[in-house]
């Protein structure tokens, strides 16, 4: 089925995530199978004067437990959420620290960010212009910067090869990989740790949102007829991807192979999507993969629950789909860890992969009353035991920027 | 026209496609060709500009924005909201 024409093939041999619904894959895909929402009024900021009380906070982050690194511990918290993750992703792949010398300029760390150390750069701001105090904290350029989540982590694991962040709103973390999964299959490297790390939870950041009036002050309920917005969130979600040879070679864990990639953008509005620019990137990854639509088991939409957004996303998947839409599964993990903007591509590659693991599809929750103009199968309420043989994560962000990977299983 | 009604044009004009374009008490809101963005940016204004705060999700239809006679009513009664119970913006 899949013609790799002699191309390096990429294969997922290690994942992590923090996440609203706890830290861990194994915790968060286990609250992904009961349908928990980890949505709730916020407590980590102060909320008086907001219209907008609720949000997706990671519950009990203790950096102490799995970061162990002096200059980590002092950084942004998105740079610890990113840490957190990729010593997740990279325990599991078993990959053998330190890296040869022969390695370590054959990895790669790409690991981005929407607003980086947005929180630190707010603290500043007030005790610069509120507080009137002489000086910052000398770390606080570091912090606040979105490149230094990839190199705490490169620092973390002596990678030497391509290390920076990247940007792209909400399909940052989607980018971040399919970057990485280009670098490996094009020759560049042989591994790399991608994703993305979002901590960006705070009072000016709500207000900002507040006043784009995309938000809901009720909950995310993404192809509901009473949707009516987006719940911020953070997190972070990274996965180990390495060439397949290699991987084997050394007997590591292959959990999917990555093997389709499409970006494209809209061109059209800085808010409003358009069905052009997200179907062609489902397309385009379809065709880099060397699949068909009706290969396609399982779709994790982006699904943010804006009016706009899920009946876009209805449509461009119609167009590409076409009668397969019918057989698809799809759903909004988005109702469940919320929007995690950079990170959430990275947290929702990591449910795609844990789907064709477990033959499993994560619910849509919130989804009662279905919009009539969302009229595909967006798995309602309850998740589904359905074999997953290949499933596609979409991202489509804000400035029609648009990605979509497609994931399948490990080489037989 | 009374001053409120002529602060809201001021600022409907300031963000329509054509400025030049008459704008009356009776016209539809989409006769202005206003896009989702800019009418975040003219509640803003509008905000700004009187010291109150409008409730508005631009993922819900709401019909009490359709003329820009009905947004000047709107405005008013919230102004009178805020002065009534004493809240500052």
């Amino acid at each position: 089925m899949i013609n790799s024409n002699g191309r390096r093939r990429v294969v997922v041999t290690g994942q992590g995530v923090v996440t609203p619904l706890g830290t861990g894959v194994d915790r968060f895909w286990a609250a992904l199978k009961n349908g928990e929402c980890g949505i709730r009024q916020a407590q980590s900021f102060s909320t008086e004067d907001l219209y907008i009380t609720i949000a997706g906070e990671v519950p009990d982050f203790d950096p102490k437990e799995r970061l162990k690194s002096k200059s980590l511990l002092l950084a942004d918290k998105f740079s610890q959420y990113a840490g957190c993750a990729a010593a997740e992703a990279v325990a599991q792949s078993k990959l053998e620290l330190p890296l040869k010398d022969s390695e370590s300029y054959r990895s790669a760390c790409i690991i981005g960010s929407g607003v980086g150390g947005l929180t630190t750069l707010e603290f500043s701001y007030k005790m610069l212009f509120k507080e009137n105090k002489r000086a910052t904290h000398p770390l606080t350029l570091l912090k606040a910067i979105g490149s230094s989540a990839s190199a705490h982590v490169s620092i973390e694991y002596g990678i030497k090869g391509p290390t920076f962040g990247l940007v792209s709103a909400c399909a940052t973390a989607t980018h971040s990989i399919g970057l990485t999964y280009r670098m490996i299959r094009e020759g560049l490297v042989d591994f790399g740790i991608a994703g993305a790390a979002e901590a960006s939870l705070n009072w000016g950041a709500t207000r900002a949102w507040q006043a784009m009036r995309v938000l809901s002050p009720d909950g995310l309920f993404p192809f509901s007829k009473r949707r009516n917005g987006t719940v911020l969130a953070e997190g972070a979600g990274i996965l180990m991807l390495e060439e397949y040879e290699r991987a084997k070679a050394r007997g590591a864990p292959i959990l999917a192979e990555l093997v389709g990639y499409g970006m494209t953008a809209d061109a059209a509005d800085m808010v409003n999507p358009s069905i052009d620019g997200a179907s062609m990137a489902m397309q385009i990854a379809l065709d880099d993969a060397g699949l068909s639509a009706s290969d396609i088991d399982y779709v994790n939409a982006h699904g943010t629950a804006t009016t706009v957004n899920d009946v876009n996303e209805t449509r461009a998947i119609k167009r590409v789909f076409g009668n397969a839409a019918n057989k698809l599964s799809i759903s909004s993990t988005k109702s469940m860890h919320g929007h995690c903007l950079g990170a959430g591509g990275g947290i929702e590659a990591v449910a795609a992969v844990k789907s064709i693991g477990e033959n499993f599809v994560p619910a849509t929750l919130g989804l009662d009353e279905i919009d009539p103009e969302c009229d595909l199968d967006y798995t309602p309420n309850v998740g589904r035991k359905r074999e997953v043989n290949y499933a596609m994560s979409n991202s489509f962000a804000f400035g029609g920027l648009n990605a979509v990977l497609v994931f399948g299983p490990p080489p037989a | 026209m009374d001053d409120v009604a002529t602060k809201i044009i001021e600022i409907l004009r300031k963000n329509m496609k054509d400025p030049s374009k008459a704008v009356t008490l009776e016209m539809p809101l989409s006769d202005l060709e206003i896009e989702s963005l800019d009418l975040a940016v003219i509640v803003f204004d509008i905000e700004d500009t009187f010291g109150i705060e409008i409730p508005y999700n631009a993922n819900e239809e709401v019909e009490a924005f359709a003329t820009v006679g009905s947004v000047v009513d709107r405005v008013k009664s919230i102004i009178a909201e805020t002065k009534a119970s004493g809240a500052a913006a």
